[in-house]
């Protein structure tokens, strides 16, 4: 290792000796973030397809290793409303959020009741509900986006951006240079009291209604091997989805 | 012979499966073991699940995915390695993972190299062995801590953050069993105060006013809780009293 190093700063060394000084090579050129971002959004499909879209349902299955898995049902209605429903061995439990509060019945858990979703997990919920993602018309959103360095992400050049969402959250979106679909996006999550850094990797997009949706995502969090795998069998664009579904259902009487 | 039309109708309906809806969503599906005033007992296919009744909405029959699970599976001879396979698959794509492991086992047993069934199951190949994936993570280098396997330096960063939370923990003990002896010292001091003044009041001492107290040292009042909705451990279904 060291001769090889040495040999090489010898060479280095013996070129800058030979070659007369040259003006420096300008680096490749790095897009403007509302190039990147302008890209990104026609890769997709385009921003009157993607605003076409009023609601979504999607379909599929979270594996996280050792036979556990789910099934996975999660609808989008904004501004802010979300359910996902995730069904184990015939057990179904419900997360939503109208918007403005959120509410669960989790059957895992050890009760069956109906329950408030705590304020950070239902703030997150409706982050989430934003069915164009926060690149999309970003400065409208009140979001800042900002270009923080070239990266590489499964072997592909990509483009790093710092997303700062209006509430101040921050995440960070990689954008692949040649196809400008996003391929991974890094944000941080209280688990179990503390910040863990979360990167979720997104591969196998393909079109639904026009427009682009990844059919592979891996989650994971720094430090940890395990991956959670989520597959969507099946993306529907603007199917029925009636407010009620994210209203908090009142108690019933038995 | 006229009854035929009735009992025909009646039998696949027996062997439907039953729906617990429960209070505002979620449901629980399998078929009722035991039922009475206080809770319902569901075979979900991979054990029991005790709903209280005070959180059903209602119950109705319907044909679900253990139903067709069970029926396929009785056809299968134990050694169709293809068939167990795509009964697995079956069953992981219908939300029935118990028996998606079941199936895979089924093939496994007939074809304990088979790499779908060993890689649903949770194996890894390393060196030509298939190991699992505790067995997997333990022989690439990482630790178990607290339940996770992680990188030691990772297992390192999470134990002295661990530290530094119950240090903060102690210290806002600390500082509110001080406040309790403040306050209980304050109580005597406000006790001997009155019994002091009644004294004076007694020789007849002219001496004005109460006296300040110091203000209580606050420790950390909050802390930072809550996780989002995730599988986690808790994949398999517990609640209520699995079985």
């Amino acid at each position: 290792m060291n001769r090889v190093f040495s040999l090489a700063a010898a060479t280095l060394f013996a070129a800058t000796l030979a070659v007369p000084a040259a003006p420096p090579k300008a680096p490749p050129t790095t897009p403007s973030v509302d190039a990147i971002v302008a890209d990104y959004v026609a890769a997709r499909g385009g921003l009157a397809k993607i605003r076409a879209i009023k609601t979504l349902r999607q379909t599929g299955r979270i594996f996280e290793g050792q036979g556990r898995e789910a099934l996975v049902v999660r609808e989008v209605k904004p501004p802010g409303r979300i359910r996902v429903q995730f069904t184990i061995q015939g057990v179904t439990a419900v997360f939503a959020s109208n918007g403005t509060t959120g509410w669960k019945v989790s059957p895992f858990e050890d009760d069956m009741a109906l329950k408030d979703l705590p304020d950070e997990v239902t703030h997150e919920a409706i982050e989430q509900a934003d069915i164009e993602g926060p690149l999309v018309d970003w400065k409208a959103k009140g979001h800042t986006v900002e270009f923080v360095g070239n990266e590489t992400v499964s072997g592909r050049a990509a483009y790093k951006l710092k997303v700062t969402l209006n509430s101040g959250t921050v995440r960070y979106s990689y954008i692949d240079v040649a196809s400008h679909f996003e391929v991974r996006a890094d944000s941080t999550r209280q688990v179990k009291g503390r910040d863990l850094q979360i990167e979720t990797t997104f591969t196998d997009h393909k079109k639904t209604g026009g427009v682009l949706f990844p059919r592979r995502i891996e989650i994971g969090a720094e430090g940890r091997p395990q991956r959670a795998r989520v597959v969507v069998d099946k993306v529907e664009v603007n199917p029925t989805l009636s407010d009620a579904l994210f209203e908090r259902p009142a108690p019933s009487q038995r | 012979m006229r009854k035929l039309p009735f009992l025909l109708f009646l039998v696949p309906a027996a062997l439907f499966a039953d729906v617990v809806y429960l209070q505002g969503a979620g449901t629980i599906t399998g078929r009722i073991v035991e039922q009475n005033d206080q809770t319902v007992q569901v075979d979900v296919g991979g054990g029991i699940i005790g709903v209280p009744m005070s959180r059903v909405e209602r119950i109705v029959k319907a044909e679900c995915p253990l139903d067709v699970y069970e029926a396929r599976a009785a056809k299968l001879a134990p050694n169709d390695v293809a068939g167990w396979l795509k009964l697995a698959e079956w069953a992981s794509q219908n939300g029935l993972p118990m028996n998606a492991h079941d199936a895979y086992e089924k093939a496994l047993a007939s074809a304990p190299d088979n790499a779908e069934a060993r890689q649903a199951l949770g194996y890894t190949k390393l060196n030509g062995r298939w190991l699992t994936e505790d067995e997997a993570y333990e022989a690439s280098g990482y630790v178990k801590y607290q339940g996770e396997w992680m990188t030691p330096a990772q297992a390192q960063i999470e134990q002295n953050s661990a530290a530094q939370d119950q240090a903060r923990k102690d210290a806002e003990y600390a500082a509110i069993a001080a406040e309790q002896r403040a306050d209980e010292a304050e109580a005597r001091a406000e006790e001997a105060e009155k019994e002091a003044k009644k004294a004076q009041e007694a020789q007849q001492y002219a001496y004005p006013g109460y006296g300040y107290y110091g203000g209580y040292a606050y420790g950390v009042t909050t802390w930072p809780v809550g996780t989002g909705p995730n599988l986690g451990a808790g994949s398999r279904p517990s609640g209520g009293g699995r079985k």
